[in-house]
């Protein structure tokens, strides 16, 4: 059999952000309850940014990396959003458009919630393993924008949710699967997926979002447990202590990964409480670190964790990395690979944390303009103008690096304009 | 078990959790939220009386209580 994974991985965390510390003070949040939020900054969408942006602005260095028969042999590009543009038509023509990609070329969209950039990368996998074009490539970009907003009206989806603004952020990563996986192979069969019906977080209005913040902590909790016992039951040997050097999790905000973690410890390993705190730090905290400066960016958060435990991490020598991924809904899946020493090399060809250093931060009064709606652009808007003035030294903030943006809607086409 | 029994363990749990409630004298009608509980202690709390009960049952089976009341209820039933 082939060997299958990542090939090439890209994040990007946004053009701008915003020091959620400041945030907390603005909104006059208990500052200790706020600390176990374990989040320091968001990025925040502009309103000449969309799905669209983020997701070519993401996987723009890694094909540019590529020689053109590399680039000719990605042959399926999936996209995982629930931050859709059209009920129709799907990102992935207009990301597939801009990044100049060989026409034949399967083009589609996912959506499952958070779930959906490993469904999207599960997909992948399989087509590599399939062999049906042997060579082929898959290009995988979760991308995603909150819309923290709570929907108004009724009781019990709306209560509590406003700890989502600090933490939901906007971001994609873009993944070149293949049969080169030079950042991380994937363990090929190792899955143990587990889903249900629930109504614990949706979209069930453009715009905005609701949710019932217990019911879903609950639920990833379940998922978290059963998707790793299914795991353990397919593949022989396997000790949630021991196997994996690191654990990525899908991270809506670190404290909840960090009591997800010490939740699973407890019933999986027996561990006392400081050996759960030491274990934490070594295994979970490295992934952390982008998650902790973008915030939620639903699909492809698991992947946000990933890229930072590679990068963060210590690759001696070849290390296991435990993915646990849920999505609302619902759907979970744990699954697994392994980093190479070279891995992390590969990874930082493309500078995340330089990338994350260089944005623009947001002043309280930008981001308070910016939620009132200022120069927004609502789901189902049939012509538009964007100004790209609209908050100075944003795009400046980009210089040197080739960025897109959303320049013109016209009869609903959207335009897009490369600056740099 | 009798329900006080339950209700015993929550408020054992509870001040695992949040150690500051050691004092606090709790009734059927508090909610975690208003005692300092956020959304991880809550679950938290949840985790260790399930525990401590040796319940095997979904979580999302517990949610939806309005109190700690209605929590022990929940448990009670689960018994």
């Amino acid at each position: 059999m082939v060997v299958v994974g990542i090939e090439a991985m890209n994040v990007f965390g946004g053009s701008a952000y915003l020091d959620v510390m400041q945030l907390a003070q603005h909104r006059q949040l208990d500052p200790a309850r706020f600390e176990n939020l374990l989040m320091k900054e968001k990025a925040v969408a502009l309103p000449y940014e969309d799905p669209v942006t983020f997701g070519v602005n993401a996987a723009k260095p890694l094909v540019d990396a590529l020689s053109e028969a590399e680039k000719n042999r990605i042959e399926m590009l999936i996209t995982c959003t629930e931050s859709g543009i059209d009920f129709g038509k799907s990102i992935s023509t207009y990301i597939h458009h801009y990044l100049g990609l060989n026409r034949n070329c399967r083009l589609f969209e996912l959506k499952q919630a958070c779930y959906s950039g490993t469904a999207g990368l599960q997909m992948a996998v399989n087509f590599i393993l399939s062999q049906v074009s042997p060579g082929a490539k898959a290009l995988v970009i979760a991308s995603d924008i909150s819309r923290f907003i709570a929907a108004e009206g009724g009781d019990v989806l709306s209560e509590d949710w406003s700890y989502a603004e600090p933490s939901g952020g906007a971001g994609a990563v873009a993944m070149l699967i293949s049969e080169n996986p030079h950042v991380f192979q994937i363990d090929a069969g190792a899955n143990g997926y587990y889903g249900y019906e629930v109504m614990d977080t949706c979209r069930p209005i453009p715009d905005s979002e609701a949710g019932d913040a217990d019911l879903s902590l609950m639920s990833y909790l379940d998922c978290c447990e059963q998707a790793f016992l299914e795991y353990q039951k397919r593949v022989k040997g396997v000790d949630y202590k021991d196997t994996f050097q690191y654990l990525a999790f899908h991270t809506p905000f670190g404290g909840m990964v960090k009591g997800a973690h010490r939740t699973m410890m407890r019933r999986l390993t027996q561990s006392k409480p400081n050996e759960i705190e030491a274990d934490y730090l070594q295994r979970v905290k490295p992934g952390l670190a982008y998650c902790q400066r973008v915030g939620n960016i639903m699909g492809a958060t698991l992947y946000l964790s990933l890229a930072g435990t590679i990068d963060q991490g210590t690759f001696d020598a070849p290390k296991r990395i435990g993915c646990f991924s849920y999505g609302s809904g619902c759907c979970s899946e744990f699954y697994s690979g392994v980093v190479m020493p070279q891995s992390q090399e590969h990874l930082r060809r493309f500078e995340i944390e330089r990338n994350l250093n260089d944005r623009y931060q947001l002043s309280m009064d930008e981001y308070e303009s910016l939620l009132k709606g200022s120069g927004a652009v609502r789901f189902g808007t049939r012509n538009a103008k964007l100004d790209f003035q609209l908050i100075p030294g944003v795009i400046a903030s980009g210089k040197g690096r080739q960025r897109l943006y959303l320049e013109e809607i016209y009869e609903f086409h959207r335009k897009y304009r490369w600056e740099s | 078990m009798h329900k006080e029994e339950v209700f015993d363990i929550v408020k054992r749990c509870i001040r695992e959790v949040l150690p500051e409630l050691q004092d606090h004298t709790f009734e059927y009608g508090d909610r975690l939220v208003d005692l300092g509980a956020d959304s991880v202690d809550r679950a938290e709390i949840v985790n260790k009386t399930m525990e401590t009960l040796s319940l095997h049952i979904p979580r999302v089976e517990l949610s939806g209580v309005k109190n700690i009341g209605e929590l022990t209820d929940a448990l009670y039933a689960k018994l």
